[in-house]
């Protein structure tokens, strides 16, 4: 496939982002929002079914949940906004409307800075709006597609969902930034409780609008693709269209205004529909809801409501830990994981090598795992104790990473875990460490010859010397004692 | 006096006072409807056992002493766009042929907490688009005053149940005048409330944004009385207002109209009126001035030269979208096809008459990009024209006389054909559903020859209560309306 990067012509990417709101019920009804695995049409109720006379009532969590998301994307929470119906037949809808905001949305005009391959970039968020979900058909195939079913059946458990759709601006100039952009807003919603954001589940859902450029700088024919389960598809589907077109253009043919699928098992996007056949939504206020009307007062409560947003807490990592960029950012991804590397600072880790302890073995530890910081086993105080004992070299990093592992696994004391570490807190130095140097050092007389005939340039060997020193005395030695001994005995 | 006879009021007092028992109000109900219903045709369903069995309830609460609410044992019908829980609620549609809802609309739940009796469900015109109550599965309901003619429409049937004395109190839906008009037709009073101050909840829509609740009886006291039950905040409807009503019976007891302001409207030399109809609208003014009224001639420029265009535009453009949902998925007649759309196509052609369906396509083409910049937005426009025409015109008056049809009630069978000539007999009521106004039909006596005259009142937005006060004083001037021994008149017209 080609490389995005070498495309001869500018690239120009925008996103529709549809997130689940994390609310506990329907946008319009009492029906629980929990609806995976649900038997087929038992999260329902007269309105999310659209039985006549029934009449949409607005969960007001889900305009709390917008709102808060409009302010974590800078946008500008509107005093007065409405809803509209999107009219269309689809077996999935039950009213034939969708009930959508349109025109006047909740929240307009905001940004989402990201990085992007070691470069900062701002994403202009054109607006956020309100909108119910739709149910789903089920095709009775093996492969769950609609070709070759004989009947569909439909399932309105998730009819009425609410979703915000935060529409980008067309501020993306290659897939990896489409990427980006995606992850940085995932993670927002995360931080803003706002939503789980899983693209696997369909909590989260992006649509892209990709063009190529003109020679003249103006842009080029804009065509949608849907259908992209994860990020990873989202940049194959944007990778592969920008192969396509540039093809196409290059063939002297001309792009066609379309809607296009992303297929993740043929990797291909595949025409949908075209301007032609693009619906006519017939767009119309909706009358059965009142206004969402959000006064001034209610504004500046969602703001104090806020928390510290991704950015606000990695600029004060910075600051106040002195980490880098990079650290922080891995510190930060998710707020649970900055929660407890700051509670593990906070119970007298410094916090430089609380960092990397965070960053490098918890880290390790949960990938190792599949497992999630927030049911970690291992307290941040403790973690605090172990990196304290290194700090202070009663432990020695190797052990204490033995330990650490055997504390996440098992439900022991710190005490409990040292002693079966076998590492004494009694500490091997001086003259006894230099003993031990001296056997190995016999004991390996070929290794010290190289090294003192001068044949040891990059150092490894007496790395070597040093690892086996350190295996010897179980981690009661202090590396930078052994490292001096060591250099001492092989200068002499 | 038979209990037919007796206003709501009466009936509940006579029940309270032991005179007569609520089952004894139920079965003179029935009976009634048994006599007449095959002449008239006003109910699709008739819940007899049901309303036995409620009134017998009833009347062992009333023997064991309990207190009881202000409708207890009064019989009533609701239109059949109202869904009433266990019971066929058809809106005189095939496509809602056999479906029956699983809970009650607010409405019903507030009549039956009064304790008031549903006797039946009453015909329409099919998702109460019409005028006439001609265009229903049962066939045409028949005006009891003349059976040779129609009862007005959407509400026909419930007008037709007051009229013929089946009860003293009805329930019906107004989008544009589909309670005024058949009140009107039928000799009877009635009247749509501001817009929001019932709850819509419950009933099958025509137009989200213009559909009320609206109650038909035969005395405006009992109008006042059924307000009072119905109209109430509703969490279930939020273009419902919460506020707290005003006693909607309390200005009943307004003795004369001294220091009011009555407007008649003026603006005939344009349109078509049957004269008895202007003859009653004079009668009207008349009474308001003898009661101490300062009467003026006002004309009504915007509201009833666009009112109709704009209301069509409105109406048939939230109805092409509030119908989408019977699709013969989920409920309703479901006839297959080869594919969705065959589906889809099949089974609401077979199952909407041609007029819903004439609805359905132009309320779709008015939503359809580039008409909408033609007719759906002007139109918008020409509302909001109307709304400031009516602040003024109420700023300068308390209430405002117009005619509630142009035309007397027509023989059956000779508008049905002609949809544009059905649309122009709104062209009094619909202004009035725009500016979101309440709006009493009130019976001006009769003719001669014993056709129903009428007048429409009106008021501010929720001025509801003023306006009952200033009806109640006309209708006692006039005197009320008799029950009608349903018959035909000699050669309709």
């Amino acid at each position: 496939m080609a490389d995005s990067k070498n495309s001869k012509r500018p690239i120009v990417i925008g996103l529709e982002v549809h997130i689940q709101l994390n609310t506990k019920t329907k946008l319009f009804c009492p029906c629980s929002t929990d609806y995976i695995g649900k038997t087929p049409n038992t999260n329902v109720c007269p309105v999310c079914l659209a039985v006549p006379g029934t009449l949409p009532i607005l969960n007001d969590s889900a305009v709390a949940l917008g709102a808060r998301m409009g302010l974590g994307l800078h946008c500008a929470i509107q005093n007065y906004s409405n809803f509209h119906r999107k009219n269309y037949f689809y077996p999935d809808l039950s009213k034939a409307y969708q009930i959508t905001q349109y025109g006047l949305t909740i929240a307009v005009g905001g940004y989402l800075d990201i990085e992007s391959d070691g470069k900062p970039r701002r994403v202009r968020v054109h607006h956020l709006h309100l909108e119910e979900d739709a149910g789903k058909l089920v095709h009775p195939t093996v492969d769950g597609r609609l070709t070759g079913a004989a009947y569909s059946l439909v399932d309105y458990n998730r009819g009425g969902v609410p979703l915000s759709e935060i529409v980008s601006e067309p501020d993306m100039s290659s897939p990896a930034e489409a990427r980006d952009y995606v992850v940085r807003l995932r993670q927002l919603a995360r931080y803003l409780d706002v939503s789980d954001g899983e693209m696997e589940s369909g909590s989260l859902r992006v649509d892209a609008n990709i063009s190529l450029s003109n020679a003249d700088g103006s842009l080029g024919t804009r065509v949608e693709i849907k259908n992209m389960n994860s990020l990873k598809s989202l940049e194959r589907a944007l990778e592969y269209e920008i192969a396509r077109q540039n093809k196409v253009l290059d063939s002297g043919g001309r792009i066609v205004q379309e809607t296009r699928l992303w297929d993740d098992a043929e990797e291909v996007t595949r025409s949908m529909r075209n301007k032609e056949t693009a619906s006519d939504y017939r767009y119309y206020p909706e009358m059965d809801l009142a206004p969402i009307v959000i006064t001034d007062e209610q504004i500046e409560g969602f703001k104090r409501a806020m928390p510290e947003l991704p950015w606000e807490k990695r600029d004060r990592f910075m600051k106040d830990f002195g980490l880098s960029y990079e650290e922080v950012e891995i510190l930060t991804e998710q707020k649970e994981l900055a929660r407890y590397y700051e509670d593990v600072v906070a119970a007298g880790a410094p916090p430089a090598r609380a960092a990397n302890w965070v960053r490098m073995e918890v880290l390790r530890v949960l990938n190792e795992r599949g497992a999630d910081i927030s049911n970690f086993s291992l307290s941040p105080s403790i973690l605090a104790e172990l990196v304290k004992k290194v700090e202070n070299k009663e432990l020695s990093s190797t052990i204490a990473k033995d330990i650490l592992d055997m504390l996440s696994q098992e439900n022991i004391s710190l005490e409990e875990a040292i002693k079966r570490s076998g590492a004494s807190t009694v500490r091997l130095t001086g003259d006894l460490l230099g003993e031990v140097i001296d056997r190995i050092c016999a004991a390996n007389s070929d290794v010290v010859e190289t090294i003192k005939t001068g044949q040891d340039k990059k150092g490894g060997k007496v790395k070597f010397l040093q690892g086996l020193v350190m295996k010897e005395t179980r981690g009661q030695a202090d590396p930078s004692e052994v490292s001096s001994l060591l250099s001492k005995k092989l200068e002499g | 006096m038979e209990i037919y006879e007796l206003t709501a009021r009466e009936t509940a007092e006579g029940i309270r006072t032991k005179k007569f028992s609520a089952e004894d109000a139920a079965r003179c109900s029935l009976s009634r409807i048994a006599k007449f219903e095959s002449e008239v045709n006003a109910c699709v369903t008739v819940t007899e056992d049901l309303a036995i069995a409620a009134a017998r309830a009833l009347d062992g609460r009333i023997a064991r002493g309990e207190t009881l609410g202000p409708l207890a044992g009064v019989p009533y019908i609701a239109k059949d766009n109202f869904c009433t829980k266990g019971i066929r609620t058809t809106c005189s549609s095939k496509i809602l042929e056999n479906w029956v809802p699983t809970y009650n609309a607010s409405a019903i739940n507030f009549m039956n907490e009064a304790g008031a009796v549903l006797i039946a469900k009453s015909n329409l015109d099919e998702f109460a688009m019409g005028s006439s109550t001609e265009n229903s599965i049962i066939g045409p309901t028949k005006n009891p005053r003349d059976l040779g003619r129609v009862p007005g429409g959407s509400s026909g049937g419930s007008a037709a149940s007051v009229a013929a004395g089946y009860v003293p109190l009805a329930l019906g839906s107004d989008t544009g005048g589909s309670v005024r008009q058949p009140a009107a037709f039928c000799g009877i009073q009635g009247m749509k409330p501001s817009y929001g101050e019932v709850s819509r909840f419950g009933i099958v829509a025509y137009a989200s944004a213009l559909d009320q609740v609206s109650p038909l009886a035969r005395t405006v006291d009992d109008l006042a009385l059924a307000l009072s039950v119905i109209a109430r905040p509703d969490p279930n409807d939020t273009t419902c207002d919460a506020y707290c009503r005003p006693d909607f019976t309390a200005s009943l007891s307004l003795q004369d109209l001294k220091g009011k302001r009555i407007g008649v409207f003026a603006g005939f030399e344009a349109e078509q009126m049957d004269s008895e109809l202007y003859d009653a609208l004079t009668k009207a003014a008349d009474i308001c001035k003898s009661a101490g009224a300062t009467v003026e001639p006002i004309d009504l420029p915007i509201a009833v030269k666009y009112g109709v265009a704009t209301y069509y535009v409105t109406a048939l453009a939230d109805a092409s979208s509030k119908l989408g949902c019977f699709d013969g998925i989920r409920y309703g007649t479901h006839i297959e096809g080869k594919t969705l759309a065959d589906m889809y196509a099949n089974t609401r052609t077979a199952s909407f008459s041609e007029e819903v369906r004439r609805r359905i396509i132009l309320g779709t083409c008015l939503l359809t990009e580039g008409f909408y910049q033609n007719y759906y937005g002007p139109a918008l426009k020409v509302r909001t024209k109307m709304a400031l025409e009516f602040d003024e015109l109420f700023s300068r008056i308390d209430a405002y006389l117009l005619p509630t049809s142009p035309s007397m009630p027509y023989p059956l069978g000779t508008k049905e054909t002609d949809p544009t000539r059905l649309y122009l007999g709104d062209i009094f009521t619909v202004p009035i559903s725009l500016g979101g106004l309440p709006g009493i039909n009130l019976c001006m006596g009769f003719t001669p020859e014993s056709l129903p005259l009428s007048v429409q009142l009106v008021g501010p937005r929720y001025g509801d209560s003023d306006l009952l006060g200033i009806a109640n004083i006309i209708e006692r001037a006039v005197g009320r309306p008799d029950v009608a021994t349903p018959r035909k008149l000699g050669e309709a017209k």
